[in-house]
């Protein structure tokens, strides 16, 4: 064969001219050899379209048979985007103040901007990288428009272009106390709550240090920002309004009041003879002595219980624990919130009156600690927003309204969801509530309560109110309180103050509730 | 027979006379290509109309009639119309189908390289002016070439002088290359860089057509037996191992596991074009499957690769990031797409897959075409293909037709490699989408293909070229010659 074919190229031959080849009929035609490139072509090209035929098939099992389940994974870019892309609702305060809105980056991408830090404890923040915390979180779904206000439009929302139909919130808030409660805390670690009694709407919920949540929302400084927040042993993202938990010290003593005199243990005109010896030397309770700081001022008479109240008798309130029984004092705390989480809109500690497991009675594991308990020490630990709720419940005559911090959600269609004040629980009897709003009132304008409440009075203001100092273990400087509202006689805000580490009451946490105060007239008469 | 005996002697330089032939083919197929582009950048102009009205919090746009950047289209148009003009003016009688198809990927890469952020890439104004000016090189490349290329001498006579070149460029990349992502691809002299493995694919079809139309009767007629397996004659056989042992090469030093896998495959397919021998392409499939398993347990970026293949969703946001994100683009894409401009998520203003512009087209436009603009796409390739092999077998010899179905069969190839890569259908490797991947060199290497193509196609009976005095090895094996 070979021979054959050598004879139709001049191979053997003399060398040919570089220029000279052959261009005849009977030139090289190799398609007829017995091996066929054109044959071999052919299966080069079958082999080809049936690879490129797999091509088809693979895009059709991605395209089609895969397609629902992995284009609406979490993980799909589409997803991850749309969640990038959504312009976030835009919070205000109660008198139409902007508190939250958008800023775009240079992708053109939103990201959330605040206005003042002062809001960081009750709004928290929304951020790409690390979620959302406080009312954003807390409103998440309606922010971003995930759950539709209109239920019809939810039905409709996936066939949407922009499937995301975000609510602005206008809140109970007021910017200008929620800024008077973080300045008045100014250097301290501190929460401040004020509220409506009568409609349970906060109007600030302040926790110091602040935190810059522009900044943690800002993807450029955002990194840098939460971590050196994360690593900050001031705890500056703990919201200490709601889940702050700190010894109540006296000002716990209006949950023994509410608890004593609704059960019936004790009247507002009861004493307890060795009180006023007591006094002196300590008040013995199975070995362990309650001490007391006001002798010099009492003297030798036997306190009832306004003037318990108002020089803040810790042997009284001792006595009257015991009295009372453990499980009256936890079933009337649970009545205003105690032992659960609060049906509030953000995430809230437990407040406990006892750490429980005790078989005393309502989880007390001995009369002692019932006896502590009784003025605020023992076990019992407390978040500021309970013991504004405590002091709610006084300023609205026994009925504590549920906390809440949204007013309305407007949809971009105009559509609103008001949300209206909710009866959280009837606690004790208007009457009741008044006895103990007197005494709060004596406690505040009282000659002798001053001493303890100094500061809290104003000017022109009739307010109420119990400071509380709560002793700590291991000689720790102590926590300082106070809960009160005003005006006396027709209620309109509560207010909870508690300054950490910070020394007696009257040293804080009083006169910081007096400013407050001031502030909360300027803004209500404004 | 006497050579010189009925031979008509001709010069190697032709005469040019210019007779322009109307190309009527082309033409029409152009006005469909430019139908379609024209549709094409409506909508991507009308979906970007739509995006900003609802960047703007608007809720619809003004007016949604409008070309996506009617400039670039209309110099890519008018560079079609320019390339078809001086195939009709010099008169040749080549392929009609090649440009427009060519035309056609072209201009939907283009639109892609638009709807893209433009600082992906292109330091020419942004991506897509930069893709635009490299395809207009590209199509006066491939015009020069169909136009003047009247003769092949400069590539037969010279295929070891082109082999040469081509392992010059392959040891310079070795030793110089400039490492992107891991791989060795990319070569810089002085202002130019490219990716030499893109030219070294053109080298080599070059070298191989020469190497094996000139060794074909002995590789068809002589084989010699190892057991059962009929195996080239052993002298033939340090070519294959040579090829073998370039590809395992690139895939170590350079860590291009797709330009080994190219060159390997086209190195298969023409050997079976040239013998018909299904045994050696066994035996080369033998030898790949060995090569690839000691890869695959020798080199960590060899295992990575097959693993993630095999199992992207182990690692989703890791390793596998590119593949499953691919993937998810084909599944959003669905049966019609979601139009141009309107799929690809953009996170922090960057499309969902990292190096989409390069390697991930085919996801990209999987996603706004869907699976319809897909199978077209490749039905393109499929023509690019079918075309080249027609010219193959219309071809005068044997050198112009393993030619001429090398080049073709290397751009079907390597789209099979890049889109099976994209599809998880076959372990992803780092090359171009051809005429439709963004970048200089692997525009212009596939433009010099179609070019040459087009040159082969010329049906006049063009001068053929010179004999060559047989090698040497071939005197020696050639027993039947005189």
């Amino acid at each position: 064969m070979t021979g054959q074919r050598s004879n139709e190229r001049p191979l053997g031959g003399p060398r040919p001219s570089a220029h000279a080849y052959p261009v005849s009929g009977s030139a090289p035609g190799w398609a007829g050899r017995r091996v066929g490139i054109g044959q071999a072509l052919g299966r080069v090209g079958l082999a080809l379209a049936i690879a490129f035929g797999g091509l088809a098939l693979g895009a059709g099992y991605w395209q089609v048979i895969e397609s629902a389940n992995l284009s609406s994974a979490g993980d799909d870019a589409a997803v991850i985007a749309a969640a990038r892309n959504v312009q976030r609702g835009q919070i205000f305060d109660r008198d139409g103040v902007r508190l939250a809105w958008n800023k775009k980056d240079k992708n053109g991408e939103p990201y959330r901007t605040y206005a003042s830090d002062a809001l960081s404890g009750v709004l928290g923040y929304a951020s790409r990288q690390y979620g959302t915390a406080g009312l954003e979180s807390a409103w998440n779904a309606q922010l971003s428009g995930v759950i539709s206000a209109d239920p019809l439009r939810e039905l409709t929302r996936k066939f949407r272009a922009n499937a995301s139909d975000p609510q602005d919130l206008r809140t109970t808030l007021v910017l200008q106390l929620q800024e008077a409660a973080v300045e008045t805390l100014g250097r301290n670690k501190g929460a401040v709550v004020m509220l409506d009694p009568r409609s349970g709407e906060v109007l600030a919920l302040a926790s110091t240090p602040t935190f810059d949540a522009s900044a943690i929302a800002d993807p450029s400084t955002a990194t840098k920002t939460f971590d050196k927040l994360r690593n900050d042993t001031r705890l500056p993202l703990l919201p200490r309004a709601t889940s702050g938990l700190y010894v109540p010290g006296s000002v716990f003593k209006i949950v023994t009041a509410v608890a004593a005199l609704g059960s019936g243990a004790v009247s507002p005109s009861t004493t307890y003879a060795d009180q006023p010896a007591a006094e002196k030397n300590g008040w013995l309770v199975d070995g362990f002595r309650v001490t007391d700081g006001h002798h010099s001022a009492t003297g030798s008479t036997p306190l009832d219980f306004e003037h318990a109240i108002e020089v803040s008798c810790n042997i009284w309130f001792a006595e009257t624990g015991v009295r009372t029984g453990g499980d009256a004092l936890t079933s009337w705390a649970a009545e205003m919130g105690f032992g659960s989480t609060l049906p509030f809109d953000l995430p809230t500690r437990v407040s406990q009156v006892t750490n429980g497991g005790g078989s005393f009675g309502g989880g007390f594991s001995d009369k002692v600690e019932l006896a502590n308990a009784g003025y605020g020490q023992g076990e019992t630990l407390v978040t500021p927003l309970q013991m504004a709720l405590v002091a709610a419940t006084i300023a609205n005559r026994g009925v504590l309204m549920e906390p809440h911090l949204v007013l309305e959600a407007t949809a971009k269609d105009g559509g609103v969801t008001t949300i209206s004040p909710t009866v959280m629980s009837r606690v004790v009897p208007e009457g009741i509530a008044a006895e103990i709003g007197k005494a709060m009132r004596l406690a505040v304008a009282g000659d002798l309560g001053q001493r303890y409440t100094n500061g809290a009075a104003v000017r022109g203001l009739a307010v109420a109110g119990k400071s509380g100092t709560a002793e700590l273990d291991g000689g720790k400087s102590p926590h300082s309180w106070f809960i009160g509202y005003a005006p006396y006689d027709d209620p309109q805000v509560v207010i909870a103050v508690l300054v950490e580490n910070s020394g007696g009451s009257g040293v804080r946490a009083s006169p910081l509730a007096g400013d407050l105060f001031r502030a909360w007239r300027t803004w209500a008469n404004g | 027979m006497s050579v010189a005996a009925g031979v008509r002697v001709t010069t190697d330089a032709p005469r040019f006379r210019i007779r322009p032939r109307f190309r009527g083919r082309e033409l029409g197929l152009l006005v469909l290509v430019g139908i379609g582009l024209f549709i094409g950048s409506l909508s991507l102009g009308a979906t970007e109309q739509l995006k900003a009205a609802l960047a703007d919090g608007r809720d619809t746009p003004g007016n949604l009639l409008v070309l996506a950047d009617p400039g670039l289209l209309l110099v890519y148009l008018g560079a079609l119309l320019l390339v078809h003009a001086a195939l009709v003016v010099a008169g040749r009688r080549t392929d009609q189908v090649l440009l427009p198809t060519v035309g056609l990927l072209g201009g939907i890469g283009l639109l892609l390289m638009e709807r893209l952020p433009q600082d992906l890439a292109g330091s020419l104004g942004g991506l897509a002016r930069t893709q635009l000016i490299w395809l207009l090189i590209g199509f006066g490349t491939m015009a020069a070439l169909a136009v003047a290329v009247r003769n092949d001498v400069w590539l037969r006579r010279y295929k070891y002088t082109w082999a040469a070149v081509g392992v010059a460029l392959l040891l310079l990349t070795f030793v110089f290359g400039r490492d992107v992502n891991g791989a060795r691809l990319s070569l810089s002299i002085g202002p130019v860089s490219g990716q030499p493995s893109e030219l070294l694919k053109v080298i080599l079809v070059v070298f191989l057509a020469g190497y094996l139309s000139e060794n074909r009767p002995l590789l068809v007629e002589e084989s010699t037996k190892i057991g059962p397996l009929r195996v080239p004659p052993l002298p033939y056989l340090a070519p294959m191992i040579a090829m073998w042992a370039i590809a395992l090469g690139i895939v170590i030093v350079q860590r291009d596991l797709g330009a080994a896998l190219l060159f390997f495959a086209v190195f298969l397919l023409l050997l079976y074009v040239s013998t018909a021998r299904l045994s050696y392409v066994a035996l080369g499939l033998v030898a790949f499957v060995l090569g690839a398993v000691a890869l695959y347990f020798v080199f960590g970026h060899v295992r990575t690769r097959i693993d993630i293949w095999l199992d992207p969703f182990a690692d989703p946001s890791g390793a596998g990031y590119q593949v499953v994100q691919a993937l998810h683009a084909f599944a959003r894409g669905g049966l019609i797409g979601t139009g141009l401009g309107g799929g690809l998520p953009s996170i922090a203003g960057r499309p969902p897959i990292p190096a989409l512009h390069t390697d991930f087209p085919f996801a990209a436009l999987g996603e706004e075409l869907g699976l319809v603009g897909i199978l077209a796409i490749l039905g393109l390739y499929l023509v690019l293909v079918e075309r080249g092999l027609r010219i193959a077998a219309a071809a005068h010899d044997e050198y112009r037709a393993i030619l001429a179905a090398g080049l073709s069969l290397v751009i079907g190839v390597q789209a099979f490699i890049i889109a099976g890569g994209n599809l998880k259908l076959i372990p992803l490797t780092g090359i171009t989408l051809p005429f439709i991947s963004y970048g200089g060199s692997s525009l212009l290497a596939n433009s010099v293909i179609v070019g040459m193509l087009m040159a082969l196609s010329e049906r006049t009976r063009d001068p053929l070229p010179p004999p060559r005095r047989p090698s040497r090895l071939r005197r020696i094996f050639d027993r039947g010659a005189p």
